[in-house]
């Protein structure tokens, strides 16, 4: 009983919903504070402290708002789909290692899982624009889905590539036991770094900011796929968003930084692993940042041209690299 | 002042929409959007798309011709929402008063909360222009 509601807890409060959704919020903020000082600017300032509660202030907005749906659209699917997006991304985050070596679900194999729910989200992103029934979100999700065929055998590989030292010596694809391998030597540091990098571009990709930002370019097709939603259900949508936000900096951080391992050996009981885990995803998040404020958007046929003619390649030698010469890797 | 009303007033997104004018207003509303004015401190966002906007910079004459996609734009933002005029030409049709083919102002067409006078008005002013209007929603609220 008492297990049962400290389970409750786990899911629902700590390292679960409660505390990604503030932290998705807290990554926004993250974002825009730092987007801004590169470029010279202060940013959000007026809404809390330093601005810290614009994310907060920008969800109960649009919570407040009124809630339109098109005449044409697809009622039910259009409805639905903000609910999925954000019960989605709140299942993504239960997979991560926030405190201990695990996180509130783990099971052998929980890696494919991941990879498969990020590409669900561009299933949900096609579908939103096609339920719309309106021009500029069928075009944004067609790109959408067009994007995701550029980016997701690097994603994949990327992914695999920092699991390769785990199959190896354990013959196990957790999350668990990734962590675990690089409890004495990061991934990152090793020809993991490639694979980092990947890591990166794709999930600057997945998650559809600049450079990639192709299908919701606002100054050629509006809004893209969001364009006809509104009020609740954008919030929820940026919710979400906001969540795998943070999902992917985290995963980043587990599969290449080591997670919730501490930064220097004997240096455990200064830190909760949570707190080190927030902080090498703010890394993450900080160089995702770098990207989307030093590049502008390509197009799509350039997009998919460098996917294909570039980055496949080279995540594909990267992975070969990292099932090769693992024992460089573990020493 | 209640969550909603302090959400409200710290986050205004707002869309422009040009009516015809000569780009003199438009580009002093990009230019309010500008790293140099940081409208951002205040929340202040554009975004693309009238779905999401709460507040509609509307610059230029409003002829007969665009009416009719005035209104549709209008009718499209979910409510509460709030319209700026900016430009003399906007706000009282300006140069071109008394054309047959323009209405004598914004507010014969639809609603409109903040006028910003102007040939053009500076960015100064249009910031001040949404100042105002959070002033209004500020007012309201209490």
């Amino acid at each position: 009983m008492i297990q049962d509601l400290i389970d409750l807890l786990r899911i629902i409060v700590f390292p679960g919903f409660l505390f990604f959704a503030v932290l998705g919020l807290f990554f926004e903020w993250i974002d825009r504070k730092f987007y801004a000082k590169l470029q010279n600017r202060v940013g959000p300032l007026y809404a809390g402290p330093w601005g810290l509660f614009q994310p907060f202030a920008d969800f109960v907005k649009l919570m407040a708002k009124e809630d339109i749906v098109p005449e044409g659209a697809d009622r039910p699917l259009f409805s639905s789909i903000p609910v999925f997006a954000l019960a989605l991304s709140l299942f993504a985050v239960l997979f991560l290692p926030v405190c201990g070596a695990q996180g509130v679900l783990s099971f052998e194999g929980d890696l494919i899982v991941v990879t498969v729910i990020l590409t669900f989200f561009v299933i949900l992103v096609f579908l939103a624009g096609f339920s719309s029934a309106s021009r500029y979100p069928g075009v944004g999700a067609e790109r959408s889905v067009l994007q995701l065929l550029g980016y997701e055998i690097p994603l994949v590989a990327s992914v695999l590539g920092a699991a390769a030292v785990t199959i190896q010596t354990e013959g196990s694809l957790q999350i668990k036991s990734i962590v675990e391998t690089q409890s004495s030597w990061w991934s990152i540091l090793g020809i993991q770094a490639l694979g980092f990098a990947i890591f990166l571009l794709a999930a600057q990709a997945e998650l559809e900011r600049v450079p990639f930002d192709i299908p919701e370019a606002e100054t050629e097709i509006v809004a893209g796929w969001l364009t006809e939603y509104s009020g609740k259900k954008l919030a929820l949508i940026r919710l979400a968003k906001d969540i795998e936000l943070a999902f992917l900096c985290g995963l980043g951080a587990t599969l290449f930084l080591g997670g919730p391992q501490p930064i220097l050996p004997g240096f455990v009981g200064a830190l909760s692993s949570t707190i080190i885990f927030v902080i090498k995803s703010i890394i993450v998040l900080l160089i995702l940042t770098i990207i989307r404020a030093a590049m502008s958007r390509l197009r799509i046929d350039q997009m998919v041209n460098f996917a294909w003619k570039y980055l496949v390649p080279i995540s594909i030698l990267q992975l070969l690299l990292a099932v090769m010469v693992p024992r460089l890797i573990v020493i | 002042m209640g969550l909603v009303d302090w959400a409200r007033i710290r986050s205004p997104w707002v869309i422009h929409f040009n009516t015809g004018a000569c780009n003199g207003c438009d580009i002093e509303v990009v230019a309010a959007l500008t790293p140099r004015y940081d409208v951002e401190r205040f929340g202040i966002r554009l975004v693309g798309s009238p779905r999401h906007a709460d507040i509609l910079i509307v610059t230029g004459p409003v002829t007969k011709q665009v009416e009719k996609r005035l209104k549709r734009v209008y009718e499209q933002m979910p409510e509460p929402k709030f319209v700026m005029a900016v430009g003399n030409c906007c706000a009282s049709s300006g140069a071109f008063r008394n054309c047959y083919n323009v209405y004598p102002g914004l507010d014969n067409v639809i609603p409109v909360d903040v006028y910003v006078m102007g040939c053009p008005p500076k960015p100064e002013a249009i910031i001040n222009g949404v100042v105002k209007l959070i002033e209004k929603l500020r007012g309201g609220a209490s």
